[in-house]
């Protein structure tokens, strides 16, 4: 596995964002969340996976995502992860602000 | 919100499941991870190692997921609680010394914490109790609450509108009673009708007042008795109800008894209840004792619904007796509403129970240090332990929660048990200090534990825990800095680091000022009960009073003179004295003058009228001079006996050959306007505390007043005094059995219950004292011996280089003593400041208290030497060969 030389560290807060962003489709186990992060940002975001597990309850706890075990893709009992209804407006909520600001601060950089 | 609830309570319940759970989820990852990686094309071994590294320590992702289910504080915290069991198991005797050391500290405060309560803010026990307010008149600036008459009781009761109701009882009434054959004083309460009505006092047995019973004067003579009475006198029977008890000569019927819970609303219980409208049995000392110029009377009354004490406080001087508003000086002139809370007013009785609980504290304190020394030495051994748990990535602050876990289950547990042990020492505090007043009256103060008492004493003792984890919880910190550094260096440090010393030297300090205050306040207490000047010990008191049953001066002078003469008779019995005011020993003022001085000149001095052989019973010494004798009588010319104070002061500035107290004799002196002639200097009995000065006495003969009716008898006896009184009381009422007598009890006894706070205070410091000296001992003695057992290599390493026994034992001593003696000096120092604290309390002079600094001083240190003496004779012991092969 080639290893881009150059990654960024995720800035505080937005790894709950992502997380929920990778399960908003269909249900998945943690593994899988933090190679999907990985996949979808072309690499460029390094997930701590060591942070990856304890953000995972943390979300569970607020009752935004919800835990069921089943049977994994190579036949192993693993645990899903699945976006609830909260968790489904909180990801709106959060894209929205997440855009906003992310358009602000880019107006404010392009501004010369 | 419940669903978050739920979530917790899940984890919290299947704590076990939620745990393999967590297990197989981060499995299941890394294994993932690893398959990936074989994937990928690298060894199994490779694609392992390759995993673990990207996944970081298990167990700290294990943690901070227990940390964001939020079940991790409840978890960690009966975690600690497991583990600390097992922490505390290990060393038993340390726990144990710490639970009992703080238990015998929080057990000191919690009785102070009573004491206070008890004091100053208990409320009355009685039916809603917050609504009720004392009313009394005041007499201008620091005059005592004024008392009331019948007619001006009247005057606010009638009128009042923020008052649903009024009471006026005189509570101290010397009701002298006979009934079924037995005949004692007892102290009874005179109440109006509505007494117990607005209390809300139910009978045990019978009925109380009805309000026509209180209308007319001296007509319904009816009585109800205190629960106590009527057992002791009645044997609880319910043919009280109807019986006739004679009281001060007067015929009464029963007709209701007082519940158990309830003795009346001050600290002297009441025996018995008599109607306002029998005032004139209660009171003697006015003509008519329900007219306007005698003021005797207490009012308490509970606010209507809806009224507060300050809407009581602006309507009740409008209702006041309009001769109030020109009343002359000392006279009632206002109104004062105030809640009536606590047993007492009194200033001495706040300051005293300030210096209880300084003193408590301090002793809190002490026993903190303490502990944050022993744990700080421990906390040193389990350095390893520690270290080995911070590495294996224990957050510092979980190790440290740890520590402080383990200092407030020792802390609680403490608490705990003092609030027990507690419940042993206010008991004693109450049978030792206020079973009786001192006259010989039993107190009713009823001090009991309260639940606020209660969570203070446990917050205190939590306080304490988190003092004392300090230290150890700062080595864990510390350690984590240090983890490289050798464990055993760190250990061997701590017995030799200013903090443990500290802790030591402040322990050692404390207990030196407590041992010298201890004595001090002790030798004064001493002093005052054996005299200086006087002698207390085989004398007995009682108080005869003819005049409670009317006798006429002449008839009472002949009843007096032939109880003396009767009691000198009785075998056993060396002489017997009397006071015509006051108490043995104390006495009243008078004026006196010099026949030379001008008109307008004269002084102030204390006085009494005593007996023939007063000081000879008293064991006070004369300086010159006689003392009365039977020759001083209503007929012979008057004589006074002055003291060497008022001796010096008068004929100082006479020049001769004699001194001042042999001119005295046979001069003339003017007392209370009639000239005396003096016959006698006696020596003076210092009966004043050290801040106040010695005070000139004048005494005159008992036997001069023609008016005199009652006395104080002073009887010293060869035996035990207070196994005499019943054979002395018998042979008192072979003269007239109707003659009341009271306070029958020993010099000794009213002493002790003048210096009440003088000895509480002794008592209350010796203890503190006593704890301090024992905690310094074991707090040295664990220190070092804890040092010396993890220096034993290096012990043995200076022996195999040559060091001789003695040396290592002096080594060792010297460490321990080094420390004792820098405390010995603060403690010195300590002492002197705290004895300023309690000059109010001590008598005697001054001079001699360095004594007791050097006798504190020399105690710490003895002990200091014995608890560092033994390990060191341990080190001392130590075989080269066997400690260099230790470890």
């Amino acid at each position: 596995m080639t290893e881009p030389s150059q990654r960024l560290d995720l800035p505080q807060g937005t790894l709950d964002l992502l997380i929920l962003k990778a399960i908003a489709l269909d249900p998945q186990h943690g593994w899988a969340i933090s190679e999907r992060i990985q996949q979808i940002s072309n690499n460029a975001l390094r997930v701590n996976q060591g942070s990856l597990y304890p953000a995972l309850h943390r979300l569970e706890r607020r009752g935004w995502i919800k835990a069921e075990w089943d049977v994994s893709e190579n036949n192993r009992k693993a645990k899903y992860y699945e976006l609830t209804k909260k968790g489904r407006r909180q990801l709106e909520e959060q894209t929205d602000a997440w855009r906003a600001l992310t358009a602000a601060i880019g107006l404010l950089l392009d501004h010369t | 919100m419940l669903s978050d609830l739920l979530f917790r309570l899940r984890a919290l319940v299947r704590g076990c499941t939620v745990e393999r759970e967590l297990d197989d989820e981060l499995r299941f990852h890394v294994e993932h991870e690893i398959e990936k990686y074989v994937a990928s094309g690298l060894s199994r071994d490779e694609a392992t190692r390759r995993a673990h590294l990207r996944f970081g320590g298990v167990d700290q992702v294990k943690e901070e997921c227990r940390e964001a289910r939020g079940v991790a504080l409840v978890e960690t915290v009966i975690h600690d609680l497991r583990y600390g069991v097992r922490t505390l198991r290990r060393s038993p005797a340390f726990a144990i010394t710490a639970v009992v050391t703080i238990a015998l500290s929080i057990a000191a405060l919690a009785t102070v914490f009573t004491l206070a309560h008890t004091l100053f803010y208990r409320q009355l026990p009685v039916d809603r109790p917050g609504e009720l307010v004392a009313v009394s008149g005041t007499r201008g600036p620091r005059t005592p609450e004024g008392l009331v008459s019948y007619p001006d009781y009247l005057a606010f009761r009638d009128r009042t509108q923020t008052l649903s109701g009024l009471i006026a009882h005189y509570p101290y009434a010397p009701l002298f009673v006979t009934t079924n054959g037995n005949a004692k004083e007892v102290n009874g309460a005179v109440v109006s009708a509505n007494f117990f009505p607005l209390l809300g006092i139910q009978p045990a047995l019978g009925r109380f007042f009805d309000e026509r019973e209180d209308q007319v004067p001296d007509r319904d003579r009816v009585a109800v008795l205190g629960h106590d009475f009527w057992r002791t006198w009645f044997a609880s029977r319910p043919d009280a109800i109807g019986a006739t008890v004679k009281i001060n000569g007067v015929d009464f019927t029963v007709i209701g008894v007082a519940p158990q819970t309830f003795s009346g609303v001050t600290t002297a219980p009441v025996e018995l209840y008599i109607p306002t409208m029998m005032l004139g049995v209660g009171y003697r000392w006015c003509d008519n004792a329900l007219a306007a110029d005698c003021t005797i009377l207490q009012m308490i009354g509970r606010l209507a619904p809806g009224r507060t004490v300050a809407d009581a406080a602006a309507e009740l001087p409008t209702l006041m007796p309009p001769s109030w508003l020109h009343a002359p000086k000392g006279q009632n002139s206002g109104v004062a509403v105030t809640s009536p809370r606590g047993a007492t007013t009194d200033a001495d009785q706040a300051r005293l129970v300030a210096i209880l609980a300084g003193v408590a504290i301090v002793l809190l304190l002490v026993c903190c240090a303490n502990l944050a020394g022993l744990l700080g030495a421990q906390s040193a051994s389990r350095a390893t332990e520690f270290r080995i748990r911070l590495s294996l990535g224990a957050a510092p602050g979980r190790v440290v929660r740890q520590v402080m876990t383990e200092s407030l289950m020792l802390a609680v547990g403490g608490g705990i048990a003092g609030i027990a042990l507690s419940q042993l020492f206010v008991g004693a505090l109450g049978s030792m200090f206020f079973a009786v007043d001192m006259e010989g009256h039993p107190l009713h103060f009823d001090f009991r534990l309260t639940p606020g008492t209660v969570i203070t004493a446990i917050a205190a003792s939590i306080v304490a825990g988190c003092l004392f984890s300090l230290v150890p919880a700062v080595n864990v910190v510390r350690r984590r800095r240090l983890a490289d550094v050798n464990a055993r260096a760190a250990t061997a440090r701590w017995s030799s680091s200013p903090a443990g010393s500290w802790l030591l030297g402040a322990q050692a300090a404390s207990a030196v000022a407590l041992v010298a205050v201890t004595g001090l306040l002790s030798a004064s207490a001493r002093l005052m009960l054996t005299g200086a000047n006087f002698e207390t010990s085989h004398v007995a008191l009682m108080r005869v009073r003819p005049r409670l049953v009317k006798y006429t001066p002449d008839r009472a002078q002949q009843f007096q003179r032939e109880v003396v003469q009767r009691l000198t008779a009785v075998p056993g019995v060396e002489s017997v004295s009397m006071v015509g005011q006051g108490i043995v020993l104390h006495g009243g003022g008078a004026v006196i003058a010099l026949p030379g001085w001008a008109a307008d000149r004269s002084m102030r001095v204390r006085y009494n009228e005593i007996g023939p052989r007063y000081f000879e019973t008293l064991r006070t010494p004369l300086v010159a001079g006689r003392e009365f004798d039977d020759r001083d009588s209503i007929r012979s010319p008057r004589v006074a006996i002055v003291n060497e104070t008022l001796a010096r002061r008068l004929w100082h500035a006479l020049s001769g050959v004699e001194g001042p107290e042999g001119r005295a004799i046979g001069a003339p002196i003017v007392v209370s306007n009639t000239p005396h002639q003096i016959v006698g200097v006696v020596k003076d009995v210092p009966l004043q505390t050290r801040t106040a000065a010695v005070e000139p006495w004048i005494y005159v003969p008992f036997w001069q007043n023609p008016q005199q009716v009652d006395s104080r008898l002073a009887i010293r006896v060869t035996g035990d005094p207070a196994a005499m009184l019943p054979a002395l009381v018998r042979e008192v009422n072979r003269v007239d059995p109707d003659v009341p007598i009271a306070e029958t009890i020993t010099l000794p006894l009213q002493m002790a219950g003048l210096i009440r706070p003088l000895r509480i205070s002794a008592t209350f410091v010796g203890y503190a004292a006593a704890l301090a000296v024992l905690l310094t001992a074991i707090g040295l003695y664990g220190t070092l011996a804890f040092a010396v057992s993890t220096r034993t290599k290096e012990i043995g390493v200076r022996m195999a280089l040559g060091a001789e026994r003695a040396r290592v034992l002096w080594l060792i001593v010297r460490e321990g003593m080094t420390v004792v003696l820098l405390g010995v000096v603060a403690g010195l120092g300590l002492a002197a400041a705290g004895s300023r604290l309690v000059v109010h309390l001590l008598y005697g002079s001054a001079p001699a208290d360095w004594l007791f600094y050097v006798a504190a001083a020399l105690l710490i240190s003895l002990v200091g030497l014995i608890a560092s003496w033994i390990p060191a004779r341990r080190a001392a012991a130590v075989e080269p060969l066997v400690a260099l092969r230790y470890e």
